[in-house]
């Protein structure tokens, strides 16, 4: 069983690394194509001689032709290293902070959002997926139902700028917008309660995107799963209502659970840029954006968030997918589990 | 999936093709039994109803109210904003000039000069220059929906071409276009469109189809597009590789058809109700993202109005945070692109919902 994981598991990480190389570089030439002046960090291009810019091009790396820039970025990649940003930088002294570092602390407020989101999203839809399956046509259920047809057509960013609008601004329950640390730091603010009074609003509208989705995939696996005969033996030996519920059949939610987590996995991280900007997160939606708009194109930011949001959607993936066989029994335990394994890589990879 | 087969057999056997102009009971092409179950579904043919209005409002209708309220869209009301720059709430009747009175004495905001009339603003205004939101909320739709509704066409149309050439070719083409649409699902679409968005920048912006559509519209729908058609292609090359099988496939071979006449005019037909549905939802996707690429400044901009860029008016910018952080908040600015947004998007989706239960060939006719 072990070589098959493992070659799998190899398998995968080769053509994400090819991918990665792909999409870093892609970005490169896209970013040369633009018209640009990476000199306006450093001096006021408007007043600068041609010497002037040409020094600052010189310190920030640029006057180079692309395919050196290109090699020496994944030479420095390949070390840990993504350089450092263009804001911030100085012609004299320090030059701007470590991508590496701005991405880390960026990722930990989007993963903060998506975590949190996601769990509310699993303490809310499975008690609703429950009870929808276990009164089906019910007045709840059709209630619920009736509720995630709208909360579908709901746009993330209107979600969240009423409830930055009225909770926030209008009737001062939590605070409006910006970050505060989970770790206790020397800041105004900071520590478990201020982060989650931060992040409660970004959560909600995180968690009421997908709602409808899981809630109503939860309900019709449950409904599909009760009409089995193992759950009839259950019944017919005097199991009660409740366990019959909660440990025979929504166990066996979890395996499409996981599989549709795998496919969302993407627009959630474009959830998380309409949240972060709403709500003025420094998470990767955020730290691009800026990026972007600033004194002009940050370009080692820019990769950096590129090359770490490809790399953890493709571990994310590759981490769902060995959690998904590991969850399918027909999968792992059958004699033709390798080629199981080989399909999905040859589906996903 | 048997509509196409339907067609070409039911030719010889229906009467009205020979000239015999008596119709036979129970006969019924498959868009006129679509048509028939649409009309019992009521919430789909309520949506269906309300966007044929929507799209009466907006085309024909915003015109129409710009004559009757006697002010324009872009019309600056300087009396439709108090002290704070905020704007006026709805249904309120604005002094019709669009020059502040000079400022007399200490008296910080004078009134109006005498005599000036008044017009009515039906929804307020839209920020501190003072336009009529319910003006800029009709012109901003068009906007919305011209992109929305292009999008999902170009999507529609680059889906179909690769998925076609994906399942009936096989091989070579089907594995590159299934690695291209495997990455494309895999990466972050908002961020990518945002990067692009920014980086075309005015590549394409004052391209507007010999002035049918407003600057940078064109642009955003060929972006969007350009990041959407995988799922199109998906569902074609999916039918396709079911079909490619089939006997009627085979038959049409047998007597020589080419493959584009087969692939036209034995395999398109059997698409076209997925992609009529499919089609139905993108448009509410595409306008969606619409609102998010412009609501984060990578899409439509300033002179052009929007869904997007009404939204963004309290909110502010990425560098600039705007009003919502003051006290003088006015909710309706959210509120109204909002609920417009939202109406929109249910209507096509419930629309979508309604078509793929009518145009289904399984169901009760």
């Amino acid at each position: 069983m072990i070589p098959s994981w493992l070659a799998f598991v190899v398998r995968r990480l080769a053509t994400a690394a090819i991918l990665l190389l792909l999409l870093t570089m892609v970005t490169f030439v896209a970013y040369w194509k633009i018209p640009n002046e990476p000199a306006a960090f450093l001096v006021d291009i408007r007043y600068a001689t041609p010497e002037q810019i040409a020094h600052a091009r010189h310190l920030l790396g640029v006057d180079r032709p692309l395919y050196v820039q290109y090699g020496r970025f994944v030479w420095r990649a390949l070390h840990g290293d993504l350089g450092r940003t263009f804001t911030g930088a100085r012609t004299t002294g320090p030059s701007g902070a470590p991508v590496a570092g701005q991405v880390v602390h960026a990722a930990a407020v989007t993963g903060s959002i998506a975590l949190g989101g996601a769990l509310l999203l699993f303490v809310v839809s499975v008690p609703i997926g429950l009870l929808g399956a276990s009164r089906p046509r019910s007045l709840a259920d059709r209630a619920t139902a009736a509720t995630s047809i709208v909360a579908i057509s709901l746009h993330p960013l209107v979600v969240a700028l009423l409830l930055q609008l009225f909770v926030a601004s209008r009737w001062h329950w939590l605070p409006q917008a910006g970050y505060c640390s989970l770790l206790p730091q020397a800041q105004p603010c900071s520590g478990p309660v201020g982060w989650a009074e931060h992040l409660l609003l970004p959560w909600v509208t995180f968690a009421l995107f997908f709602v409808a989705l899981y809630s109503r995939m939860i309900r019709a696996r449950l409904l599909e799963v009760l009409g089995e005969p193992y759950i009839r033996t259950a019944r017919a030996k005097g199991v009660p209502e409740r366990l019959v519920l909660l440990r025979h059949a929504l166990p066996n939610t979890a395996l499409p659970l996981v599989t549709m987590l795998a496919m969302d996995i993407g627009t959630a991280v474009g959830i998380c840029v309409y949240i972060e900007a709403v709500f003025r997160l420094p998470g990767l939606g955020l730290r691009t954006l800026i990026a972007m708009v600033g004194l002009g194109l940050d370009l080692p930011m820019l990769i950096g968030i590129t090359l770490f949001t490809g790399a953890a959607i493709v571990v994310l993936n590759l981490i769902v997918d060995v959690v998904a066989v590991m969850l399918d029994p027909t999968i792992s335990r059958s004699p033709r589990g390798r080629t199981a394994l080989l399909h999905l890589a040859g589906r996903t990879g | 999936m048997s509509t196409g087969r339907a067609r070409t057999s039911s030719a010889e056997r229906d009467p009205a093709r020979r000239g015999d102009s008596a119709p036979v009971a129970g006969f019924a092409g498959p868009w006129r039994i679509a048509w028939r179950r649409l009309r019992r579904d009521r919430i789909a043919f309520a949506s269906g109803l309300f966007l044929v209005l929507l799209a009466l409002a907006l085309f024909p209708g915003a015109k129409l109210a710009t004559v009757l309220l006697g002010h324009g869209p872009n019309d600056p009301y300087p009396y439709a904003v108090d002290a704070s720059l905020r704007p006026v709430g709805p249904w309120t009747r604005v002094p019709d000039t669009h020059t502040l009175a000079p400022t007399a004495g200490d008296e910080l905001n004078p009134p109006p000069p005498r005599g000036t009339p008044d017009t009515l603003f039906i929804l307020g205004a839209d920020g501190p220059l003072g336009h009529d939101l319910f003006l800029r909320s009709l012109y901003g739709g068009r906007v919305s929906l011209e992109v929305g509704v292009g999008a999902a066409l170009i999507a529609l149309i680059v889906g179909t071409g690769l998925g076609t050439i994906a399942g009936w070719l096989g091989g070579l083409a089907d594995g590159a276009v299934s690695r291209l649409t495997d990455l494309m699902m895999a990466l972050p679409v908002l961020l990518l469109l945002l990067m692009v968005g920014t980086g075309i920048g005015d590549g394409l912006r004052l391209w507007t189809c010999w002035g049918l559509l407003n600057d940078g519209v064109f642009q955003l729908m060929l972006l969007i597009g350009a990041f959407t058609w995988y799922y199109p292609a998906r569902i074609v090359r999916a039918q396709m590789l079911s079909l490619r099988g089939r006997e009627f496939v085979e038959g049409a071979v047998m007597i020589g058809a080419s493959g584009y006449r087969i692939v036209t005019k034995h395999l398109l037909p059997h698409v076209v109700p997925s992609l009529v549905v499919y089609g139905t939802i993108m448009v509410a996707t595409s306008v969606m993202l619409e609102v998010g690429v412009t609501f984060l400044g990578a899409g439509i901009a300033p002179p052009t109005t929007s869904w997007g860029s009404l939204l963004q008016a309290q909110w502010g910018s990425v560098l600039t945070p705007g009003g919502a952080t003051s006290a003088h908040i006015q909710p309706f600015l959210t509120i109204v692109p909002g609920v417009a947004i939202f109406l929109t998007v249910l209507a096509l989706n419930q629309l979508g919902e309604g078509l793929r239960e009518a145009l289904d060939p399984a169901g009760a006719r």
